[in-house]
């Protein structure tokens, strides 16, 4: 267990900086999770914390000695690849064991070491099993096991349940949860599914072009973005985003109608954002809102009714339950007192 | 299962016949020389004179010749040193270090040492047979340029040293396979593996000997069943530069078998070497094709 810290970090390819100059403090024993679109840069910080990747500038130190210059081995990291990266001609247990073994850990200790790592993941049966034989959930496993095995200091997971069908991927998330807590380990998590960042994570790092967007508790991040592009990320539905303008005590709405709003920076406001579960349906006279209802999805337990303004503006609405909605109806939607987020006009949050 | 076959041919024998010919008289032509080879294995056939026609069956007499009289164990012996040392040691490790080394390097860099690579492979045997013995003999590049002008008197490489020197010479002209082979296995070797052996803490070395080779241990299998079977027929360098000599020094089985066949005209003596021949690289190519095989 150690804690991480970013200072500065930089990373260019020739003259193109990808990363540019990111600082994070992670806490001993946290999770973290770094989030973001494709080409973010948060694998590339990954592998630059694994010391896979050499860094342009800046400064990583992991339980307070800088490891710049550390070789990877030396760091006391292991890492969980995507693909996961078993070796192919070695069973289950050399698999695990390759680390200690090159580490010259005398052989009653590897044995004793591999097998409580199996045991932990209920792997204990496919020991003597080439990689090939097993299931992609089984190699998962196996890949998290090689990990424990080396008791490392900081966990490093490079999107591990993208190669997983969803179903599988739900389930290994939680047992990812309950190794968090059974190993008390620092870990650091990449992936570009929100849902992952949301679920597992003590702390949200949400990255945007090699830059960090804004950090925090998976709540802090849905209840208080401090720009559009969190605010269009995180949580499963993404936000609804329609254009505003000051109109004396309130804001003009698209359709023409007025919402008062107590706020002090009502004129810098250019877009307004409201999640689709804190919109409701209203009658017409006491609606912010009206449009034509052009999709709606039912899930059963919700629906999702996507209704499309007369500016040609499309919003998202999430209703409780089976609504009885027809396609091409005319929707009157409500905002809430609470739960409406104002950005200027370089959608920062105006708090 | 799924009947994969084309409706149209299989409802049509006479179409089916006629695809199948080429085939069929491929697989006949080839089957009738390597029977005609193991029939006068066991013959006094000669190429000229009265054995030319009235040849006689003289049973394994031939076979006993290739143990009993001087020629074939030693040409054996020259073969087995020149495929060890020009293809197994030369080829194949020169081959991997080149793809190891180069994967990964730069596009410019990587695209000029192919380059040189691949001419080796592309020039006709006779044309390298006549450089390679124009720069080793005794007026020749190697001595105008290194040996002479370092002040001692010049060597005459391709006479003293022949079996080295074609030795060398084949090394330059075939690792263009060997590097093109594993360029591609080691391009099926995933890199996240790569990293996985370094985070494990895995020496540059031990990558190579404990992670990569293994994985692409089929291809090293194929690729030796493949050089081993070339080099040990392989003819026109070695005949073109030396013609098995000076004396029999270079002499592989395949110039033997040549001498004898055509130069001296024995023509059943002949066919009882490449029968030999045929059982050896048969040998060997079954304990490739072991190796191929995957562990369970």
């Amino acid at each position: 267990m150690a804690d991480v810290s970013l200072r500065g970090i930089r990373k260019s390819y020739g003259s193109v900086e990808v990363v540019h100059g990111v600082d994070l403090d992670i806490k001993s024993g946290e999770f973290v999770v770094f989030v973001g679109p494709s080409g973010c840069g948060k694998s590339t910080l990954l592998r630059m914390i694994a010391g896979l990747e050499p860094i342009s500038g800046g400064d990583i130190s992991i339980g307070g000695v800088r490891v710049n210059d550390v070789p990877s081995p030396k760091r006391g990291i292991a890492m969980v690849f995507q693909s996961y990266a078993l070796y192919p001609h070695m069973t289950v247990y050399d698999n695990m064991a390759f680390g200690l073994k090159l580490a010259k850990t005398p052989k009653a200790e590897v044995d004793q070491r591999v097998r409580a790592a199996a045991r932990i993941l209920q792997i204990e049966d496919y020991l003597e099993r080439m990689p090939k034989a097993l299931s992609g959930g089984q190699r998962q496993r196996v890949a998290i096991g090689r990990a424990i095995v080396r008791d490392p200091k900081v966990f490093l997971f490079d999107e591990p349940l993208s190669n997983l069908d969803a179903s599988l991927r739900a389930q290994t998330r939680i047992e990812i949860a309950k190794l968090h807590d059974t190993l008390d380990a620092t870990m650091i998590y990449v992936t570009h599914d929100q849902v992952e960042a949301m679920t597992l994570a003590d702390r949200i790092v949400v990255l945007n072009a090699g830059r960090i967007e804004q950090v925090g508790s998976p709540l802090e991040l849905y209840s208080n973005p401090v720009n559009t592009f969190v605010a269009g990320f995180i949580a499963s539905q993404r936000m609804n985003f329609v254009p505003v303008e000051r109109a004396g005590d309130g804001l003009s709405l698209p359709g023409g109608k007025i919402l008062t709003l107590a706020h002090d920076q009502l004129s810098n406001a250019r877009t307004l954002g409201v999640r689709p579960e804190h919109l409701h349906l209203a009658s017409p006279t006491a609606a912010h809102f009206t449009g034509t209802l052009t999709v709606i999805e039912q899930f059963g337990e919700y629906a999702l009714a996507y209704v499309e303004l007369p500016g040609g503006e499309l919003i998202t609405v999430k209703l409780d339950g089976a609504p009885d909605l027809k396609l091409h109806d005319t929707i009157h939607i409500g905002l809430p007192d609470h739960g409406v987020h104002l950005f200027d006009d370089k959608g920062r949050a105006l708090h | 299962m799924k009947n994969q076959s084309n409706p149209w041919l299989t409802s049509n024998l006479f179409v089916l016949a006629l695809g199948m010919l080429p085939a069929a008289l491929l697989i006949g032509v080839l089957l009738y020389f390597t029977a005609w080879a193991f029939a006068f294995s066991f013959t006094d056939l000669a190429l000229v004179g009265r054995k030319s026609v009235e040849w006689s069956w003289v049973g394994l007499q031939n076979f006993e010749r290739l143990f009993t009289r001087k020629g074939f164990l030693d040409a054996l012996w020259t073969t087995v040193i020149f495929v060890f040392f020009s293809a197994i040691v030369g080829q194949s490790v020169l081959g991997f270090l080149l793809a190891a080394t180069l994967r990964g390097t730069r596009s410019g860099i990587r695209s000029v040492v192919e380059v040189c690579i691949m001419l080796g492979w592309l020039l006709p045997d006779i044309v390298a047979a006549f450089l390679w013995s124009a720069t080793t003999s005794q007026t020749g590049l190697i001595n105008a340029l290194i040996v002479v002008p370092l002040g001692f008197p010049p060597i005459n490489f391709i006479n003293d040293y022949a079996l080295p020197v074609v030795i060398v010479a084949n090394v330059w002209k075939g690792t263009a396979w060997s590097y093109l082979l594993f360029s591609a296995a080691l391009d099926s070797v995933s890199r996240e593996v790569i990293e996985a052996a370094k985070v494990d803490g895995a020496t540059p070395f031990q990558r190579i000997w404990l992670v990569m080779l293994p994985i692409i241990r089929p291809h090293i299998a194929t690729n030796m069943l493949f050089i081993t079977i070339w080099t040990f027929t392989y003819f026109p360098l070695i005949f073109a530069m030396t013609g098995g000599g000076p004396g029999r020094q270079t002499e592989t089985l395949a110039v033997f078998l040549y001498n004898q066949s055509f130069a001296r005209g024995n023509l059943g003596f002949g066919s009882a070497i490449s029968v030999a021949m045929l059982a050896i690289v048969g040998v060997l190519s079954i304990f490739y094709l072991r190796l191929l095989r995957e562990p369970k």
